[in-house]
C-alpha cells in the first residue's frame, strides 16, 4: 500500500512537493506521467508532463525517485515537485488515490520511517515534537470543526447509527426472544434518512473544496451583453477580445484569479442566439456544456420566475441603461462599477461564511470518510431489504461509525453497550 | 512453620475457574494441587442452573477445544438443551444447556478423583513471595505449601458480604464461610483491589407453585452437545416455566424499595447492568408493564426451583410478598431468599495477557477475582491461567489468544486494558471479529493451540483435524462446482428467487439469503470418524463460509493490517516519563496499564493516534541509535 500527501504548506507557492511512499509508488506515478521519460534509477530527477485521466496535460513537474531502502521512509518514495497551485496539487493527489494510494494520516510518513528503522535518536526526538505539533493543530481544527455545521451533523448521524446498532445488538446479543417485529423496517427508515443527510454533507464539502481546487464560474447570456468586458474587469487584464460585434467570443476563454484566497476559474463563453455560423454553433454547444458543469453561472439576464440557485443574475451596462427589473446586482463592467461588490457576492454564493483555516487541511480526508460512511449505509440498506442476516447489517453500520469516527471522536464498543443498557431492560 | 509436600502449581479455589486451571495443569503433567475451603463444594454452580447462552455458549466450545471440561460435564448433566438465536445471524447462534447442578458437581468431583488430581481442604490466607516470585501458599493455621506457581480463583469469597434487605451476613456464598487474608496480603505487596456486587434470586419450593399458570418451555428437538468429546447426546428434556410479573408486583416493589439493600441509601459496590435486580428493572424501566420470570429446576425432578429474573436484595418478607402477587405463585414458599453479595476483586490491568501478575512472577489470577461474572467467563480464564501456570513451571512459551482467535482472547484483552467498574460479562458485540467467532468453528480456530500445548488426546485431535479437512473440501467443492438452471430453478422459484439462465457456481447461488446447502443435494460422504453432530456442523460451517465470505475477507484484511502492531513489544521497563511530547493524561494511562505491545497501547481508551506515533519513535530508540 502506498500513502500520499503534499509535504509543502497549503496555499499558493512557487513549488509544491507531493510525496508518495510505498511499494506501488512508482507504478502509481506512471499512471499520470504523459510526456517525458521517467528515469528508473535512484535519485535521478526527471522532467515530465503530468496528464489527467483524459490524457490532457495539466502541469510540468520534476519527479525524483528514492529507491528502498534509501529513502526517508525506507520504502520506495517518489517526490513530485509541481507548480505550487492548490488545484494542481489536489489533482495529483486525486490521481494517486485513483491509482490505489491512500491519503497519509498525520505523521504517517514519519511512522513508516520508524517502522523501517530509518531514524536515529536525535532525529526521532525532533520528529516526535513535529507530530505533537501537528496533532495539536489537528485538535485545534477539530475544535473549530466542532463549532461548525460539519461536526455537529456528523455527531448527530453517528448518534442515530449507534442507536440503530444498539437496537439490533439488543436483539442479537441480549434478548433471547424473537426479533422485535418492526426492527427491520424502523432500522431501514433510519438508515435511509441518514444516507440523505450524509449526501447533503458531501455537497457541503464542495464549498471547502473550492479553496483547494478552485470554483468554476461561467459568464453566460445573450451575445454582446458585455461578458468579455466583465471577464477582463474581474481578472483586471485584457484577455478576452472585446468588440461591439455579436458573436466575437467563440471558444471558451479561461483564466484563474483569486477572490479572498478563493481560487476562481473564470470562463467566458459564446453568447447564445439563433442563426449562426457553424463555428459559432460549436461555440454555443460548448457554452451549454460549461454552464451545466459550472459551480456558479453569471447570467446576463433578469431573474426568471423560478431563478436557479446556481445562477447569479447580473444587470450590466448600468452606465448607459437603467432598469427596475429583478436582478441580483447592477454593474457596469466597462466603468468598473460595482465589480468588487460583485466579487463579494460571488464569494458569498460559493462558500457562504466559510473561512479558510486548518479545517481545510483535513477536508479531503473527511469528505472521503463521509462518502465511505454513506456507502456502508447503502450496503446496510440493501442487506435489510434483502432480508439478509442482521449481524451483517451491524457489520456495515459499525464500518459507517468507524468512518465517522475519523471526523469526530472514537466510538468504543462500550459506547454501544452503554446505549443498549440505557434503552433496554437487559437481563431476564 | 510446618511444610507440606511440594507442588509445582497450587490452585486456590474449586469453582469453574479453579477446576479448569487445576485439571489442565494436571493433564499437562505438572504436579498440581487444588485447595478448596470445602472439598464437597468443588465444581459448584452457585447461581443459575444453566451453562452456555449468548456469547457464553461460544466460550464453552472454545474452552472445550482447549482441553477444558465445562462443556463435557454440562453435556453429561443436561436437563434441557437449546440453541438460542436461531432466528438471527449464524455467528450469534449460541448453545445453552439447563443442567442438573447436583450431578454436575458430582461428575466434577469424581473426575478430579479419577484423573488423580490432589484436592486439599483448607483456607489459603497468604502467599510466600521471594524476590517478586511466588514460592508457596500460607494456610490458616500456619502450614505452608511450597510451589512454583499459584492460580488464585477466589470467586466471591474474598471478604464476601451478603445483603438481604438490611440484614448482612459474612459469607462467600449462602451458607459458606467467606475467606479473609488474601486481599489484605496482596494489598500489602502493592496490588490494588476494589469491591463489586452481584446477586442471585430466591429458590422456591416446587410444591408451592401452581404450575398450570405458567407457560411450559422445552428444549430443542435435535439438541446439540457443547463438547466435541460427547459422542451420544440424548439429554433429558425437562421443562422450564415462564411466569410474568404484573402491575401489583411492581407497585409493591416500588413501595418497599427502602427495604432493598441497594436502595437503602447505603453506599454499595457496583453491580452489573446486564443482570439487574428486579427492583432495578422496575425502578429504571417503569415503562415495562411486566417482566419475565423463568422457573428452572436446579436438578432432575428437584424440589428446589430457581426463579430466573428475580435477582434481588429486598428483605426476605418483601421478596416473598412481591413474588406472591404473580399469578401462579400466590402460595409460593422459599427454600432460601435472593440476596446480593459484595466481594473483593483485583483490577485486572495489573495482569499480563497470560493472566500472570505483572508484579509477581508465577502468580496467576482467574475468574471473578478479576472482576468478571459468569461461569463461562470464569472457566475461560481458568483454562488459560492453568495452561500458562504450567507453562511457567515448565519454562515454555505462554499461550495468548488474540481477539480474532476467540472470545477468550477478547475477554482477556478487554480485562487487562479496561478499567472495570462493574462485573464484566461477555457479549458477542464486544468482539469486533464476531463473524469469525462462531460456536460452530471453535475447533477450526483453536485446534492448533490444542496441538501445540498438548491439551487434547490424540483421538480427539485426529477427529477434529478430519472434520476441519472435510469442511475445507466441501467449501472448495461449492466454489468450484457449477449447477445447471434445470437443477435448481424449480427450487429458486419455490423460494421466490430469480431463476438462473446459465450454469453458475453453486457458491454464487448459495450466497442468496433464503438458500441453504440442502437445496443443492450435495453428496457428502459420511465418515466413520465423525458423529452426526460433526457432520451437521460441517454442512453449517461450509454454508456460512460461503455466505459470509465477503465480510469474513474484509475482517481478515483488517486483522492483517493491524498485525504488525500486535507483534511490536514494549519493554517491561519502558520509561514513559521520558516522552515529553505526549499529554499527561495519556502518559498516566500508559504508566497505569503498562501495555505489553503497541497493539494493546492503541486499544486503551482515550489514547490518540499521535500518542502512538510518538511512542513508536521512542520504541525505536534502543535499536536504532546511529554509531557515532
Amino acid at each position: 500500500m502506498a500513502i500520499v500527501a503534499c509535504s509543502t504548506p497549503p496555499g499558493r507557492s512557487g513549488i509544491a512537493v507531493v510525496r508518495l511512499s510505498g511499494k506501488s509508488a512508482l507504478g502509481i506515478v506512471k499512471t499520470f506521467v504523459g510526456g517525458g521519460s521517467l528515469k528508473k534509477t535512484h535519485l535521478s530527477p526527471s522532467l515530465v508532463e503530468l496528464v489527467d485521466k483524459k490524457r490532457r496535460v495539466f502541469d510540468q513537474a520534476v519527479i525524483t525517485q528514492y529507491l528502498s531502502p534509501n529513502s526517508y521512509t525506507g520504502e520506495d518514495l517518489v517526490e513530485i515537485s509541481c507548480h505550487g497551485n492548490p488545484i494542481i496539487v489536489s489533482k495529483i493527489i486525486d490521481l494517486c488515490i485513483e491509482a490505489g494510494a491512500e491519503i497519509a494520516e498525520p505523521g504517517e510518513f514519519t511512522k513508516k520511517a520508524f517502522l523501517n528503522g530509518k531514524m536515529d535518536l536525535s532525529e526521532a526526538e525532533s520528529v516526535s515534537s513535529i507530530i505533537h505539533a501537528k496533532s495539536l493543530a489537528g485538535v485545534r481544527s477539530g475544535i473549530k470543526n466542532l463549532k461548525g455545521a460539519l461536526s455537529g451533523s456528523v455527531i448527530k448521524i453517528k448518534k442515530s447509527i449507534i442507536s440503530c446498532v444498539a437496537n439490533l445488538e439488543f436483539n442479537l446479543d441480549i434478548s433471547e426472544e424473537d426479533l422485535q417485529p418492526n426492527i427491520i423496517n424502523t432500522t431501514l427508515e433510519e438508515v435511509k434518512a441518514q444516507i440523505v443527510v450524509l449526501e447533503s454533507l458531501t455537497e457541503s464539502f464542495k464549498e471547502s473544496q473550492f479553496f483547494q481546487e478552485g470554483a468554476s464560474i461561467v459568464l453566460a447570456g445573450p451575445p454582446n451583453a458585455g461578458k468579455s468586458t466583465l471577464f477582463n474587469a474581474l481578472i483586471n487584464k485584457k484577455h478576452s477580445i472585446v468588440t461591439k460585434e455579436e458573436g466575437t467570443t467563440r471558444d471558451v476563454v479561461e483564466k484563474n484569479f483569486l477572490i479572498k484566497q478563493l481560487p476562481i476559474i473564470l470562463k467566458d463563453t459564446a453568447g447564445i442566439r439563433g442563426g449562426q455560423s457553424e463555428a459559432e454553433k460549436q461555440g454555443i454547444l460548448k457554452s451549454k456544456e460549461e454552464i451545466s458543469s459550472a459551480d456558479l453561472v453569471i447570467m446576463f439576464n433578469q431573474k426568471p420566475q423560478k431563478p436557479l440557485s446556481k445562477h447569479l443574475y447580473v444587470f450590466n451596462k448600468s452606465d448607459i441603461n437603467t432598469t427596475t427589473d429583478n436582478y441580483d446586482i447592477h454593474i457596469s463592467a466597462k466603468e468598473n462599477k460595482n465589480i468588487s461588490k460583485l466579487k463579494d457576492l460571488i464569494y458569498k454564493r460559493l462558500v457562504g461564511d466559510f473561512s479558510l483555516g486548518e479545517v481545510l487541511l483535513t477536508s479531503k480526508r473527511q469528505s472521503r470518510s463521509v462518502l465511505a460512511a454513506s456507502e456502508h449505509l447503502k450496503m446496510a440498506s440493501v442487506l435489510l431489504k434483502n432480508g439478509d442476516s442482521l449481524e451483517l447489517v451491524v457489520e456495515d453500520l459499525n464500518c459507517c461509525i468507524m468512518e465517522l469516527d475519523k471526523i469526530t471522536n472514537k466510538t468504543s464498543r462500550d459506547d454501544i453497550l452503554e446505549s443498549v443498557f440505557s434503552s433496554f431492560c437487559v437481563g431476564k | 512453620m510446618k511444610r507440606k509436600t511440594n507442588y509445582a502449581v497450587v490452585v486456590v479455589g474449586g469453582g469453574h475457574a479453579g477446576l479448569e486451571a487445576a485439571l489442565i495443569s494436571h493433564k499437562r503433567g505438572v504436579k498440581t494441587l487444588l485447595v478448596s475451603m470445602d472439598k464437597k463444594s468443588v465444581g459448584r454452580t452457585s447461581c443459575n442452573p444453566a451453562i452456555g447462552g449468548l456469547a457464553k455458549g461460544q466460550m464453552v466450545k472454545e474452552v472445550d477445544v482447549l482441553g477444558g471440561i465445562m462443556g463435557f460435564f454440562a453435556d453429561m448433566s443436561t436437563l434441557q438443551s437449546k440453541t438460542l438465536n436461531m432466528s438471527k445471524g449464524r455467528s450469534v447462534w449460541s448453545p445453552r444447556s439447563q443442567i442438573d447442578k447436583k450431578l454436575y458437581e458430582k461428575i466434577a468431583q469424581q473426575h478430579a478423583k479419577a484423573v488423580g488430581l490432589d484436592v486439599f481442604e483448607g483456607e489459603v490466607v497468604g502467599l510466600n513471595i521471594k524476590k517478586n516470585r511466588v514460592c508457596g501458599v500460607k494456610l490458616k493455621g500456619g502450614d505452608e505449601i511450597s510451589c512454583n506457581a499459584v492460580v488464585l480463583t477466589c470467586g466471591t469469597f474474598l471478604n464476601g458480604l451478603i445483603h438481604i434487605g438490611k440484614k448482612q451476613i459474612h459469607a462467600g456464598r449462602y451458607g459458606e464461610e467467606r475467606s479473609k487474608g488474601i486481599t489484605e496480603f496482596l494489598n500489602s505487596i502493592g496490588l490494588t483491589s476494589g469491591r463489586l456486587k452481584t446477586g442471585t434470586p430466591p429458590r422456591i419450593k416446587k410444591s408451592s407453585v401452581n404450575w398450570g399458570a405458567g407457560e411450559e418451555d422445552f428444549g430443542d428437538k435435535n439438541p446439540k452437545p457443547l463438547s466435541y468429546r460427547t459422542k451420544n447426546f440424548k439429554p433429558k428434556d425437562e421443562p422450564c416455566f415462564s411466569f410474568r410479573t404484573k402491575k401489583e408486583t411492581h407497585e409493591m416493589i416500588l413501595e418497599n424499595l427502602h427495604s432493598s439493600a441497594m436502595y437503602s441509601g447505603k453506599s454499595m459496590a457496583k453491580g452489573p447492568r446486564y443482570c439487574p435486580s428486579i427492583e432495578d428493572k422496575v425502578y429504571k424501566f417503569k415503562q415495562n408493564p411486566s417482566h419475565l420470570l423463568q422457573l428452572e429446576p436446579e436438578w432432575t425432578r428437584s424440589e428446589q426451583i430457581y426463579v430466573n429474573g428475580f435477582s434481588t436484595s429486598l428483605s426476605e418478607d418483601v421478596q416473598l410478598k412481591c413474588l406472591q402477587t404473580v399469578s401462579g405463585l400466590e402460595r409460593v414458599e422459599f427454600i432460601r431468599p435472593g440476596y446480593a453479595i459484595e466481594y473483593d476483586f483485583f483490577h485486572p490491568s495489573q495482569l499480563k495477557n497470560t493472566l500472570e501478575s505483572k508484579a509477581i512472577d508465577g502468580l496467576f489470577l482467574a475468574g471473578q477475582i478479576n472482576g468478571t461474572s459468569g461461569y463461562e467467563e470464569a472457566s475461560s480464564q481458568g483454562i488459560i491461567a492453568g495452561i500458562n501456570a504450567s507453562c511457567f513451571v515448565l519454562n515454555e512459551k505462554p499461550l495468548v489468544l488474540k481477539r480474532e482467535d476467540a472470545y477468550i482472547g477478547v475477554l482477556i484483552d478487554d480485562l487487562i486494558l479496561k478499567d472495570t467498574n462493574e462485573p464484566y460479562r461477555m457479549f458477542t458485540s464486544r468482539a469486533e471479529y464476531r463473524l469469525q467467532l462462531r460456536s460452530s468453528n471453535a475447533d477450526q480456530r483453536l485446534l492448533k493451540y490444542a496441538k501445540e500445548y498438548n491439551l487434547l488426546n490424540d483421538e480427539t485431535i485426529e477427529t477434529l483435524l478430519h472434520k476441519i479437512e472435510k469442511t475445507e473440501q466441501l467449501v472448495k467443492k461449492l466454489n468450484e462446482t457449477s449447477i445447471k438452471p434445470v437443477e435448481i430453478n424449480e427450487r429458486l422459484a419455490f423460494l421466490g428467487e430469480n431463476e438462473i439462465k446459465e450454469s453458475q457456481k453453486i457458491s454464487n447461488i448459495l450466497k442468496r439469503p433464503p438458500l441453504t446447502i440442502k437445496d443443492f443435494k450435495i453428496k457428502n460422504t459420511r465418515s466413520k470418524l465423525l458423529n452426526n453432530f460433526m457432520e451437521d456442523e460441517i454442512l453449517f460451517e461450509a454454508e456460512t463460509l460461503i455466505k459470509y465470505s465477503g465480510y469474513i475477507n474484509r475482517q481478515q484484511e483488517e486483522i492483517d493490517k493491524i498485525k504488525v502492531y500486535e507483534e511490536m513489544i514494549i519493554p517491561n521497563n519502558f520509561n514513559y516519563n521520558e516522552i515529553k511530547s505526549i499529554s499527561n493524561e495519556s502518559r498516566e494511562k500508559f504508566i497505569n496499564i503498562k501495555p505489553q505491545t503497541v497493539g494493546q497501547a492503541q486499544r486503551i481508551n482515550g489514547i490518540r493516534p499521535s500518542d502512538i506515533s510518538i511512542l513508536l519513535v521512542y520504541l525505536r530508540r534502543p535499536f536504532h541509535v546511529k554509531q557515532k
